[in-house]
Protein backbone atom coordinates (compact mmCIF):
# COMPACT_ATOMS: atom_id res chain seq x y z
CA UNK A 1 0.00 0.00 0.00
CA UNK A 2 1.26 3.54 -0.91
CA UNK A 3 2.00 5.17 2.49
CA UNK A 4 -0.53 7.91 3.52
CA UNK A 5 -0.76 11.05 1.98
CA UNK A 6 1.39 13.92 4.11
CA UNK A 7 -0.38 16.95 4.40
CA UNK A 8 0.86 19.82 3.20
CA UNK A 9 0.38 21.86 6.33
CA UNK A 10 2.74 19.22 8.05
CA UNK A 11 5.05 20.92 5.83
CA UNK A 12 3.99 24.52 6.97
CA UNK A 13 3.05 25.38 4.02
CA UNK A 14 -0.54 26.55 3.60
CA UNK A 15 -3.22 25.62 1.81
CA UNK A 16 -4.89 27.29 -1.18
CA UNK A 17 -8.28 27.06 0.48
CA UNK A 18 -10.86 28.01 -2.11
CA UNK A 19 -13.35 29.96 -1.42
CA UNK A 20 -16.12 29.00 0.00
CA UNK A 21 -18.56 29.17 -2.75
CA UNK A 22 -21.86 29.05 -1.53
CA UNK A 23 -21.16 32.03 1.39
CA UNK A 24 -19.97 34.09 -1.68
CA UNK A 25 -22.62 33.78 -4.15
CA UNK A 26 -25.19 34.68 -1.50
CA UNK A 27 -23.50 37.68 -1.16
CA UNK A 28 -22.99 38.62 -4.47
CA UNK A 29 -26.63 37.30 -5.55
CA UNK A 30 -27.88 39.99 -2.76
CA UNK A 31 -25.31 42.72 -4.33
CA UNK A 32 -27.11 41.95 -7.76
CA UNK A 33 -30.91 41.03 -6.49
CA UNK A 34 -31.42 44.13 -4.15
CA UNK A 35 -30.56 46.71 -6.29
CA UNK A 36 -32.30 45.79 -9.15
CA UNK A 37 -35.98 44.94 -7.14
CA UNK A 38 -35.60 48.66 -5.94
CA UNK A 39 -34.91 50.10 -9.33
CA UNK A 40 -37.76 48.13 -11.04
CA UNK A 41 -40.25 48.96 -8.00
CA UNK A 42 -39.09 52.87 -8.59
CA UNK A 43 -39.97 52.31 -12.65
CA UNK A 44 -42.80 50.40 -11.66
CA UNK A 45 -44.48 53.18 -9.52
CA UNK A 46 -42.95 56.10 -11.75
CA UNK A 47 -45.01 54.65 -14.92
CA UNK A 48 -48.16 53.79 -12.98
CA UNK A 49 -48.47 57.12 -11.40
CA UNK A 50 -47.29 58.99 -14.29
CA UNK A 51 -48.61 56.88 -17.27
CA UNK A 52 -46.52 57.68 -20.93
CA UNK A 53 -46.91 55.72 -23.77
CA UNK A 54 -43.21 56.26 -24.21
CA UNK A 55 -42.44 54.11 -20.85
CA UNK A 56 -44.49 51.35 -20.30
CA UNK A 57 -44.18 49.80 -16.80
CA UNK A 58 -41.63 47.07 -16.35
CA UNK A 59 -44.24 44.68 -15.18
CA UNK A 60 -46.09 45.08 -18.57
CA UNK A 61 -43.45 44.70 -20.60
CA UNK A 62 -42.43 41.48 -18.99
CA UNK A 63 -45.98 40.50 -19.44
CA UNK A 64 -46.15 40.99 -22.74
CA UNK A 65 -42.79 39.70 -23.44
CA UNK A 66 -44.39 36.52 -22.09
CA UNK A 67 -47.26 37.06 -24.05
CA UNK A 68 -45.25 37.18 -27.43
CA UNK A 69 -42.87 34.02 -26.50
CA UNK A 70 -45.07 31.92 -24.51
CA UNK A 71 -48.59 32.93 -24.82
CA UNK A 72 -50.12 30.31 -27.15
CA UNK A 73 -51.31 26.96 -26.73
CA UNK A 74 -48.29 24.89 -27.02
CA UNK A 75 -45.32 25.15 -24.86
CA UNK A 76 -43.63 28.16 -27.02
CA UNK A 77 -45.07 30.47 -29.68
CA UNK A 78 -44.46 30.85 -33.35
CA UNK A 79 -42.44 33.87 -32.83
CA UNK A 80 -40.67 31.84 -30.31
CA UNK A 81 -38.93 29.74 -33.57
CA UNK A 82 -39.50 32.29 -36.11
CA UNK A 83 -37.48 35.11 -34.56
CA UNK A 84 -36.24 34.42 -30.88
CA UNK A 85 -34.91 30.95 -32.05
CA UNK A 86 -33.84 32.09 -35.45
CA UNK A 87 -31.75 34.92 -33.98
CA UNK A 88 -29.97 32.90 -31.68
CA UNK A 89 -29.29 30.75 -34.34
CA UNK A 90 -27.40 33.32 -36.40
CA UNK A 91 -25.26 35.06 -33.55
CA UNK A 92 -24.06 31.59 -32.29
CA UNK A 93 -22.98 29.96 -35.90
CA UNK A 94 -21.50 33.85 -36.53
CA UNK A 95 -19.87 33.80 -33.16
CA UNK A 96 -18.79 29.85 -33.41
CA UNK A 97 -17.47 30.78 -37.54
CA UNK A 98 -15.28 34.43 -36.46
CA UNK A 99 -13.96 32.64 -33.10
CA UNK A 100 -12.58 29.64 -34.77
CA UNK A 101 -10.78 31.77 -37.08
CA UNK A 102 -9.92 34.29 -35.11
CA UNK A 103 -7.97 31.85 -32.95
CA UNK A 104 -6.45 29.96 -36.08
CA UNK A 105 -5.16 33.32 -38.03
CA UNK A 106 -4.14 34.74 -34.28
CA UNK A 107 -2.26 31.65 -33.25
CA UNK A 108 -0.33 32.07 -36.99
CA UNK A 109 -0.02 35.41 -36.68
CA UNK A 110 1.42 35.30 -32.95
CA UNK A 111 3.65 31.91 -33.71
CA UNK A 112 4.93 33.33 -37.17
CA UNK A 113 6.99 36.37 -37.44
CA UNK A 114 6.68 36.93 -41.56
CA UNK A 115 2.89 36.26 -40.93
CA UNK A 116 2.48 39.16 -38.13
CA UNK A 117 4.61 41.90 -39.88
CA UNK A 118 2.61 40.53 -43.40
CA UNK A 119 -0.89 40.52 -42.24
CA UNK A 120 -0.89 43.40 -39.31
CA UNK A 121 -1.20 46.42 -41.45
CA UNK A 122 -4.14 44.85 -43.04
CA UNK A 123 -5.40 43.53 -39.92
CA UNK A 124 -5.29 47.17 -38.39
CA UNK A 125 -6.29 48.74 -41.36
CA UNK A 126 -9.68 46.07 -41.57
CA UNK A 127 -10.92 46.23 -38.04
CA UNK A 128 -10.93 49.99 -38.11
CA UNK A 129 -13.95 50.21 -39.67
CA UNK A 130 -16.58 49.94 -37.51
CA UNK A 131 -18.28 45.99 -38.72
CA UNK A 132 -21.69 47.79 -38.84
CA UNK A 133 -20.19 49.97 -41.64
CA UNK A 134 -19.51 47.05 -43.69
CA UNK A 135 -23.12 45.52 -43.79
CA UNK A 136 -24.17 47.38 -46.89
CA UNK A 137 -21.85 45.58 -48.77
CA UNK A 138 -21.96 42.12 -47.44
CA UNK A 139 -25.91 42.34 -48.50
CA UNK A 140 -24.70 43.21 -52.24
CA UNK A 141 -21.49 40.67 -51.93
CA UNK A 142 -23.87 37.42 -50.54
CA UNK A 143 -27.65 39.01 -50.90
CA UNK A 144 -29.85 39.31 -48.02
CA UNK A 145 -30.00 35.48 -46.77
CA UNK A 146 -29.30 33.97 -43.51
CA UNK A 147 -25.87 33.08 -44.80
CA UNK A 148 -25.27 37.01 -45.23
CA UNK A 149 -25.74 37.64 -41.74
CA UNK A 150 -24.05 35.23 -40.36
CA UNK A 151 -20.83 35.62 -42.36
CA UNK A 152 -21.48 38.99 -41.59
CA UNK A 153 -21.10 38.44 -37.49
CA UNK A 154 -18.52 36.00 -37.73
CA UNK A 155 -16.23 38.80 -39.66
CA UNK A 156 -17.43 41.28 -37.26
CA UNK A 157 -16.24 39.68 -33.99
CA UNK A 158 -13.18 37.65 -35.36
CA UNK A 159 -11.27 40.98 -34.64
CA UNK A 160 -11.56 40.56 -30.85
CA UNK A 161 -10.60 36.77 -30.97
CA UNK A 162 -7.92 37.23 -33.53
CA UNK A 163 -6.32 40.17 -32.03
CA UNK A 164 -6.50 38.84 -27.85
CA UNK A 165 -4.98 35.51 -29.32
CA UNK A 166 -1.87 36.56 -31.34
CA UNK A 167 -1.13 38.64 -28.15
CA UNK A 168 -1.49 35.78 -26.08
CA UNK A 169 0.25 33.38 -28.45
CA UNK A 170 3.04 35.87 -29.00
CA UNK A 171 3.52 36.45 -25.37
CA UNK A 172 4.48 32.78 -24.23
CA UNK A 173 7.68 33.20 -21.96
CA UNK A 174 10.18 31.77 -23.59
CA UNK A 175 11.23 29.27 -21.06
CA UNK A 176 7.64 27.44 -21.77
CA UNK A 177 8.87 27.07 -25.62
CA UNK A 178 12.14 25.40 -24.67
CA UNK A 179 10.21 23.14 -22.31
CA UNK A 180 8.76 21.65 -25.43
CA UNK A 181 11.93 21.76 -27.32
CA UNK A 182 14.20 19.97 -24.16
CA UNK A 183 11.30 17.25 -24.49
CA UNK A 184 11.41 16.78 -27.72
CA UNK A 185 7.60 17.46 -27.88
CA UNK A 186 6.22 17.81 -31.11
CA UNK A 187 5.11 20.89 -32.90
CA UNK A 188 1.50 20.04 -32.77
CA UNK A 189 1.86 19.23 -29.68
CA UNK A 190 3.43 21.86 -28.49
CA UNK A 191 0.82 24.01 -29.92
CA UNK A 192 -2.03 21.99 -27.73
CA UNK A 193 -0.12 21.38 -24.98
CA UNK A 194 1.66 24.70 -24.18
CA UNK A 195 1.00 27.12 -26.31
CA UNK A 196 -2.79 27.45 -26.71
CA UNK A 197 -3.55 26.65 -22.63
CA UNK A 198 -0.82 29.39 -22.16
CA UNK A 199 -2.66 31.94 -24.58
CA UNK A 200 -5.80 30.78 -23.23
CA UNK A 201 -6.41 33.58 -20.46
CA UNK A 202 -6.41 36.41 -23.27
CA UNK A 203 -8.00 34.19 -25.83
CA UNK A 204 -10.74 33.93 -23.45
CA UNK A 205 -11.28 37.51 -22.65
CA UNK A 206 -11.15 37.83 -26.68
CA UNK A 207 -14.19 35.42 -26.67
CA UNK A 208 -16.18 37.38 -24.13
CA UNK A 209 -16.33 40.47 -26.11
CA UNK A 210 -16.94 38.77 -29.17
CA UNK A 211 -20.39 37.16 -27.29
CA UNK A 212 -21.07 40.71 -26.70
CA UNK A 213 -20.40 41.67 -30.36
CA UNK A 214 -22.19 38.97 -31.60
CA UNK A 215 -25.62 39.87 -30.21
CA UNK A 216 -25.12 42.94 -31.32
CA UNK A 217 -24.30 42.91 -35.22
CA UNK A 218 -27.19 40.00 -35.12
CA UNK A 219 -29.51 42.70 -34.65
CA UNK A 220 -28.48 45.04 -36.50
CA UNK A 221 -27.99 43.02 -39.49
CA UNK A 222 -31.69 42.27 -38.21
CA UNK A 223 -32.39 45.66 -39.26
CA UNK A 224 -31.82 45.47 -43.16
CA UNK A 225 -34.06 42.95 -45.83
CA UNK A 226 -34.61 40.60 -42.84
CA UNK A 227 -37.97 39.04 -42.96
CA UNK A 228 -37.93 37.30 -39.23
CA UNK A 229 -35.60 38.20 -35.85
CA UNK A 230 -35.95 40.16 -33.08
CA UNK A 231 -33.97 43.16 -34.86
CA UNK A 232 -36.67 42.76 -37.58
CA UNK A 233 -39.45 42.82 -35.01
CA UNK A 234 -38.03 45.77 -33.54
CA UNK A 235 -38.31 47.74 -36.78
CA UNK A 236 -41.57 46.34 -37.14
CA UNK A 237 -42.96 47.45 -33.80
CA UNK A 238 -41.37 50.82 -34.28
CA UNK A 239 -43.29 50.76 -37.58
CA UNK A 240 -46.70 50.85 -35.92
CA UNK A 241 -46.02 52.65 -32.82
CA UNK A 242 -46.27 49.28 -30.42
CA UNK A 243 -43.92 50.72 -27.86
CA UNK A 244 -44.92 47.73 -25.46
CA UNK A 245 -43.40 45.47 -28.48
CA UNK A 246 -40.59 47.40 -28.75
CA UNK A 247 -39.60 47.19 -25.18
CA UNK A 248 -40.36 43.84 -24.72
CA UNK A 249 -37.91 42.98 -27.26
CA UNK A 250 -35.40 44.86 -25.76
CA UNK A 251 -36.10 43.05 -22.61
CA UNK A 252 -35.47 39.74 -24.39
CA UNK A 253 -32.75 40.95 -25.65
CA UNK A 254 -31.21 41.51 -21.96
CA UNK A 255 -32.24 38.37 -21.04
CA UNK A 256 -30.21 37.04 -23.73
CA UNK A 257 -27.15 38.94 -23.30
CA UNK A 258 -27.21 37.59 -19.63
CA UNK A 259 -27.82 34.46 -20.25
CA UNK A 260 -24.83 33.84 -22.52
CA UNK A 261 -22.65 35.75 -20.19
CA UNK A 262 -23.53 33.74 -17.08
CA UNK A 263 -22.76 30.77 -19.82
CA UNK A 264 -19.44 31.76 -20.61
CA UNK A 265 -18.41 32.78 -16.47
CA UNK A 266 -19.15 28.88 -15.93
CA UNK A 267 -17.23 28.12 -18.72
CA UNK A 268 -14.53 30.06 -17.78
CA UNK A 269 -14.68 28.70 -14.16
CA UNK A 270 -13.99 25.21 -15.63
CA UNK A 271 -10.98 25.86 -18.15
CA UNK A 272 -9.38 29.09 -16.59
CA UNK A 273 -9.97 28.25 -12.98
CA UNK A 274 -5.84 27.52 -12.50
CA UNK A 275 -5.15 31.16 -13.87
CA UNK A 276 -7.22 32.76 -11.06
CA UNK A 277 -6.15 30.49 -8.15
CA UNK A 278 -2.50 30.86 -9.52
CA UNK A 279 -2.93 34.79 -9.94
CA UNK A 280 -4.56 34.96 -6.21
CA UNK A 281 -1.51 33.56 -4.89
CA UNK A 282 1.41 35.94 -5.99
CA UNK B 1 26.19 30.84 -39.26
CA UNK B 2 29.18 29.84 -40.47
CA UNK B 3 29.65 26.52 -39.97
CA UNK B 4 34.34 25.85 -39.89
CA UNK B 5 33.82 21.69 -38.79
CA UNK B 6 32.50 18.88 -40.99
CA UNK B 7 29.42 17.46 -40.47
CA UNK B 8 31.00 14.22 -39.89
CA UNK B 9 29.02 12.38 -37.13
CA UNK B 10 31.85 10.02 -36.01
CA UNK B 11 35.03 11.83 -35.86
CA UNK B 12 35.03 12.79 -32.20
CA UNK B 13 37.24 15.52 -31.75
CA UNK B 14 39.60 14.71 -28.90
CA UNK B 15 38.33 11.90 -25.90
CA UNK B 16 36.14 9.31 -27.25
CA UNK B 17 35.37 8.06 -24.26
CA UNK B 18 33.43 11.02 -23.39
CA UNK B 19 30.02 11.89 -23.29
CA UNK B 20 30.24 15.66 -23.62
CA UNK B 21 33.37 17.43 -25.66
CA UNK B 22 32.77 20.69 -26.61
CA UNK B 23 35.23 21.72 -29.43
CA UNK B 24 36.31 24.77 -29.93
CA UNK B 25 32.53 26.71 -29.46
CA UNK B 26 32.24 30.29 -29.59
CA UNK B 27 28.75 32.14 -30.06
CA UNK B 28 28.12 35.42 -31.39
CA UNK B 29 24.74 37.33 -30.72
CA UNK B 30 24.07 40.01 -33.14
CA UNK B 31 26.58 41.20 -36.11
CA UNK B 32 27.98 44.44 -36.62
CA UNK B 33 28.70 46.96 -34.49
CA UNK B 34 26.21 45.68 -31.94
CA UNK B 35 27.58 42.32 -32.06
CA UNK B 36 28.34 40.73 -28.52
CA UNK B 37 30.53 37.76 -28.16
CA UNK B 38 29.00 36.00 -25.73
CA UNK B 39 31.48 33.07 -25.35
CA UNK B 40 34.69 32.34 -27.29
CA UNK B 41 36.79 28.76 -28.37
CA UNK B 42 35.52 26.95 -25.51
CA UNK B 43 36.43 23.81 -25.33
CA UNK B 44 36.23 20.56 -22.67
CA UNK B 45 34.89 16.97 -22.20
CA UNK B 46 32.70 15.65 -19.96
CA UNK B 47 33.17 11.95 -19.09
CA UNK B 48 30.13 9.63 -17.71
CA UNK B 49 28.97 9.82 -14.38
CA UNK B 50 30.90 13.50 -13.99
CA UNK B 51 29.37 16.24 -11.96
CA UNK B 52 30.91 19.49 -13.28
CA UNK B 53 30.18 23.03 -12.17
CA UNK B 54 30.50 25.98 -14.29
CA UNK B 55 31.04 28.91 -12.51
CA UNK B 56 31.67 32.79 -13.77
CA UNK B 57 31.03 35.79 -13.48
CA UNK B 58 27.32 37.11 -13.82
CA UNK B 59 27.02 38.41 -17.54
CA UNK B 60 29.96 35.74 -18.41
CA UNK B 61 27.82 33.52 -21.26
CA UNK B 62 26.97 30.72 -18.72
CA UNK B 63 23.47 30.34 -19.99
CA UNK B 64 24.82 30.71 -23.41
CA UNK B 65 27.23 27.77 -23.31
CA UNK B 66 23.97 25.73 -21.69
CA UNK B 67 22.19 26.45 -24.42
CA UNK B 68 24.46 25.52 -26.63
CA UNK B 69 24.76 22.44 -24.70
CA UNK B 70 21.54 21.61 -24.56
CA UNK B 71 20.95 21.64 -28.91
CA UNK B 72 18.52 25.17 -28.34
CA UNK B 73 21.15 27.10 -29.79
CA UNK B 74 23.39 26.26 -32.60
CA UNK B 75 26.92 28.18 -32.00
CA UNK B 76 28.25 30.47 -34.44
CA UNK B 77 31.43 28.45 -34.80
CA UNK B 78 32.45 24.82 -33.42
CA UNK B 79 30.70 22.02 -31.79
CA UNK B 80 28.93 19.47 -29.82
CA UNK B 81 29.22 15.52 -29.70
CA UNK B 82 27.09 14.02 -27.13
CA UNK B 83 27.29 10.12 -26.84
CA UNK B 84 29.60 10.18 -30.08
CA UNK B 85 27.53 12.16 -32.46
CA UNK B 86 28.08 15.90 -33.25
CA UNK B 87 24.19 17.73 -32.41
CA UNK B 88 22.12 19.72 -34.43
CA UNK B 89 19.40 20.02 -32.19
CA UNK B 90 18.40 19.11 -28.85
CA UNK B 91 20.06 15.63 -28.02
CA UNK B 92 18.75 12.46 -27.17
CA UNK B 93 18.36 11.23 -23.30
CA UNK B 94 19.25 15.06 -22.58
CA UNK B 95 16.88 17.09 -19.51
CA UNK B 96 17.21 20.16 -17.99
CA UNK B 97 16.45 21.90 -15.06
CA UNK B 98 15.71 25.66 -16.41
CA UNK B 99 16.01 28.60 -13.30
CA UNK B 100 12.31 29.60 -13.50
CA UNK B 101 10.30 27.01 -12.52
CA UNK B 102 7.57 29.40 -12.24
CA UNK B 103 7.69 29.88 -15.73
CA UNK B 104 9.20 26.12 -16.67
CA UNK B 105 6.46 24.45 -15.06
CA UNK B 106 3.21 24.62 -16.45
CA UNK B 107 0.55 26.14 -14.16
CA UNK B 108 -2.47 24.77 -15.98
CA UNK B 109 -1.76 20.67 -15.15
CA UNK B 110 -1.68 18.79 -12.01
CA UNK B 111 2.26 17.94 -10.08
CA UNK B 112 1.42 14.48 -11.76
CA UNK B 113 0.92 15.84 -15.24
CA UNK B 114 3.54 18.08 -15.23
CA UNK B 115 6.05 15.36 -14.49
CA UNK B 116 4.19 13.34 -16.84
CA UNK B 117 4.62 16.00 -19.22
CA UNK B 118 7.93 14.71 -20.68
CA UNK B 119 6.54 10.85 -21.84
CA UNK B 120 3.76 12.27 -23.83
CA UNK B 121 4.54 9.93 -26.19
CA UNK B 122 3.13 6.60 -27.08
CA UNK B 123 6.54 4.59 -25.93
CA UNK B 124 4.54 4.18 -22.51
CA UNK B 125 1.58 2.40 -21.42
CA UNK B 126 -0.55 4.13 -19.34
CA UNK B 127 0.41 1.82 -16.45
CA UNK B 128 3.92 2.61 -17.03
CA UNK B 129 3.77 6.48 -17.25
CA UNK B 130 2.10 6.52 -13.77
CA UNK B 131 4.69 4.16 -12.41
CA UNK B 132 7.45 6.31 -14.04
CA UNK B 133 5.86 9.48 -12.39
CA UNK B 134 4.90 7.97 -8.99
CA UNK B 135 8.84 6.90 -9.26
CA UNK B 136 9.82 10.24 -9.48
CA UNK B 137 7.89 11.94 -7.11
CA UNK B 138 9.28 10.05 -5.17
CA UNK B 139 12.63 10.05 -5.60
CA UNK B 140 12.44 13.95 -4.98
CA UNK B 141 10.33 13.32 -1.92
CA UNK B 142 6.85 15.02 -3.27
CA UNK B 143 5.19 11.21 -2.71
CA UNK B 144 1.43 12.34 -2.30
CA UNK B 145 1.65 15.96 -4.24
CA UNK B 146 0.60 14.57 -7.43
CA UNK B 147 -2.88 15.92 -7.59
CA UNK B 148 -1.90 19.44 -6.40
CA UNK B 149 -0.90 22.31 -8.62
CA UNK B 150 2.69 23.93 -9.06
CA UNK B 151 1.10 27.44 -7.54
CA UNK B 152 -0.06 25.27 -4.57
CA UNK B 153 3.60 24.29 -3.83
CA UNK B 154 6.14 26.42 -2.20
CA UNK B 155 9.31 27.48 -4.31
CA UNK B 156 11.67 24.91 -3.77
CA UNK B 157 8.91 22.00 -3.73
CA UNK B 158 8.26 23.48 -7.30
CA UNK B 159 11.57 22.88 -7.80
CA UNK B 160 11.32 19.56 -6.99
CA UNK B 161 8.62 18.70 -9.24
CA UNK B 162 10.74 20.12 -12.21
CA UNK B 163 13.42 17.53 -11.18
CA UNK B 164 11.26 15.15 -10.86
CA UNK B 165 9.82 15.88 -14.18
CA UNK B 166 13.78 15.53 -15.56
CA UNK B 167 13.81 12.23 -13.85
CA UNK B 168 10.56 10.78 -15.68
CA UNK B 169 12.65 11.61 -18.60
CA UNK B 170 15.41 9.19 -17.59
CA UNK B 171 18.38 11.05 -18.87
CA UNK B 172 21.94 9.93 -19.21
CA UNK B 173 22.85 13.97 -19.22
CA UNK B 174 21.22 16.32 -17.05
CA UNK B 175 21.44 19.93 -17.90
CA UNK B 176 20.54 22.66 -14.54
CA UNK B 177 20.52 25.86 -15.11
CA UNK B 178 21.15 28.48 -11.97
CA UNK B 179 18.50 26.14 -10.25
CA UNK B 180 18.15 27.13 -6.84
CA UNK B 181 19.22 30.66 -7.85
CA UNK B 182 15.45 31.95 -6.31
CA UNK B 183 15.31 29.40 -2.99
CA UNK B 184 16.17 30.43 0.25
CA UNK B 185 19.33 28.90 1.86
CA UNK B 186 17.56 26.14 3.80
CA UNK B 187 15.55 24.87 0.93
CA UNK B 188 18.82 25.00 -0.72
CA UNK B 189 20.83 23.19 0.84
CA UNK B 190 18.24 20.20 0.87
CA UNK B 191 17.58 20.69 -2.57
CA UNK B 192 21.48 20.08 -3.34
CA UNK B 193 21.45 17.14 -1.04
CA UNK B 194 18.73 16.01 -3.31
CA UNK B 195 20.94 16.54 -6.63
CA UNK B 196 23.64 14.70 -5.02
CA UNK B 197 21.13 11.20 -4.13
CA UNK B 198 19.37 11.17 -7.47
CA UNK B 199 22.86 11.48 -9.42
CA UNK B 200 23.75 8.59 -7.43
CA UNK B 201 20.73 6.91 -8.12
CA UNK B 202 19.84 7.31 -11.51
CA UNK B 203 23.72 7.76 -13.00
CA UNK B 204 23.20 11.07 -14.54
CA UNK B 205 25.66 12.95 -16.08
CA UNK B 206 25.25 16.36 -14.65
CA UNK B 207 26.07 19.55 -15.77
CA UNK B 208 25.80 22.26 -13.01
CA UNK B 209 25.50 25.93 -13.95
CA UNK B 210 25.59 28.43 -10.75
CA UNK B 211 26.80 31.90 -9.61
CA UNK B 212 26.93 30.52 -6.28
CA UNK B 213 30.47 30.01 -5.62
CA UNK B 214 30.25 27.40 -2.79
CA UNK B 215 27.59 25.29 -4.50
CA UNK B 216 29.66 24.68 -7.38
CA UNK B 217 32.64 23.30 -5.35
CA UNK B 218 30.37 21.31 -2.52
CA UNK B 219 28.60 19.47 -5.85
CA UNK B 220 30.94 18.87 -7.66
CA UNK B 221 33.87 16.60 -9.31
CA UNK B 222 34.92 19.46 -11.36
CA UNK B 223 34.22 23.26 -11.64
CA UNK B 224 34.87 24.89 -14.75
CA UNK B 225 35.31 28.85 -14.35
CA UNK B 226 34.76 30.78 -17.42
CA UNK B 227 36.12 34.56 -17.74
CA UNK B 228 33.94 37.39 -18.28
CA UNK B 229 33.10 37.69 -22.16
CA UNK B 230 33.85 36.78 -24.60
CA UNK B 231 33.96 33.73 -21.99
CA UNK B 232 36.47 31.07 -21.97
CA UNK B 233 37.79 28.81 -19.47
CA UNK B 234 39.92 30.40 -16.88
CA UNK B 235 40.52 27.02 -14.90
CA UNK B 236 39.51 23.45 -14.99
CA UNK B 237 39.30 22.73 -11.45
CA UNK B 238 39.27 19.39 -10.16
CA UNK B 239 37.55 18.38 -6.72
CA UNK B 240 38.69 15.81 -4.41
CA UNK B 241 36.20 16.27 -1.66
CA UNK B 242 35.16 12.71 0.18
CA UNK B 243 31.93 11.30 -0.53
CA UNK B 244 29.15 11.66 0.11
CA UNK B 245 29.30 15.20 0.80
CA UNK B 246 27.68 16.73 4.18
CA UNK B 247 26.20 20.03 4.49
CA UNK B 248 28.72 20.48 7.66
CA UNK B 249 31.38 18.69 7.33
CA UNK B 250 31.86 18.99 3.63
CA UNK B 251 31.90 22.49 4.49
CA UNK B 252 34.54 22.90 7.08
CA UNK B 253 36.81 20.29 5.41
CA UNK B 254 40.18 22.66 4.82
CA UNK B 255 40.39 21.44 1.24
CA UNK B 256 36.94 22.91 0.19
CA UNK B 257 37.53 26.13 2.20
CA UNK B 258 40.46 26.91 0.02
CA UNK B 259 39.04 25.37 -2.50
CA UNK B 260 35.96 28.03 -2.72
CA UNK B 261 38.59 30.91 -2.03
CA UNK B 262 40.47 29.85 -5.40
CA UNK B 263 37.32 29.63 -7.31
CA UNK B 264 35.99 33.22 -5.93
CA UNK B 265 39.73 34.91 -6.65
CA UNK B 266 39.08 33.12 -10.09
CA UNK B 267 36.01 34.35 -10.67
CA UNK B 268 36.38 37.86 -8.97
CA UNK B 269 39.48 39.23 -10.13
CA UNK B 270 40.58 36.31 -13.16
CA UNK B 271 43.83 35.29 -11.45
CA UNK B 272 44.32 32.46 -8.46
CA UNK B 273 46.21 34.14 -6.49
CA UNK B 274 44.16 38.16 -7.11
Amino acid sequence: MPTPTRSLETHGIPIARRPRRSRKALISLGYFVIPLVVLVSLWQLATTLNPSPFFPPPLAIAENLWKLLFGGDALVTELFFTDFLTTVGRMLAGFAIGTAWGIVVGTIMGRSRAARETVTPIVELLRSIPATATLPLFIILLGGGDDMRVVFIAYGVSWFVLINTAAGVGSIHKTMLDLGQVFKVSRTRQLFTIVLPAAMPKIFAGIRIASTAALLLAIVSEFILATNGIGFQLIQAQGRFQLLTMWSWMLALAILGLLINSLLDYVEGRVLSWHKLSRARI
Amino acid sequence: MTDVQPKSTHAVPGDPGALVVVDNVSHTYGSGSTAHNAIRNLAFSVQPREFVSIVGPSGAGKTTLLRTLAGLLSPSSGGVWVEGKRISGVPDDMAMVFQDYSRSLLPWLSVEKNVAFPLGGSKHSTAERHEIVRESLEAVGLDGFGKRYPWQLSGGMQQRVAIARALAYRPKLLLMDEPFASVDAQTREGLEDLVLQIRDRYDMTILFVTHDIDESVYLANRVLVLSRPPAHIVEDLRIELPEPRDQITTRENPDFVHLRSRVARLVHGGTPEG
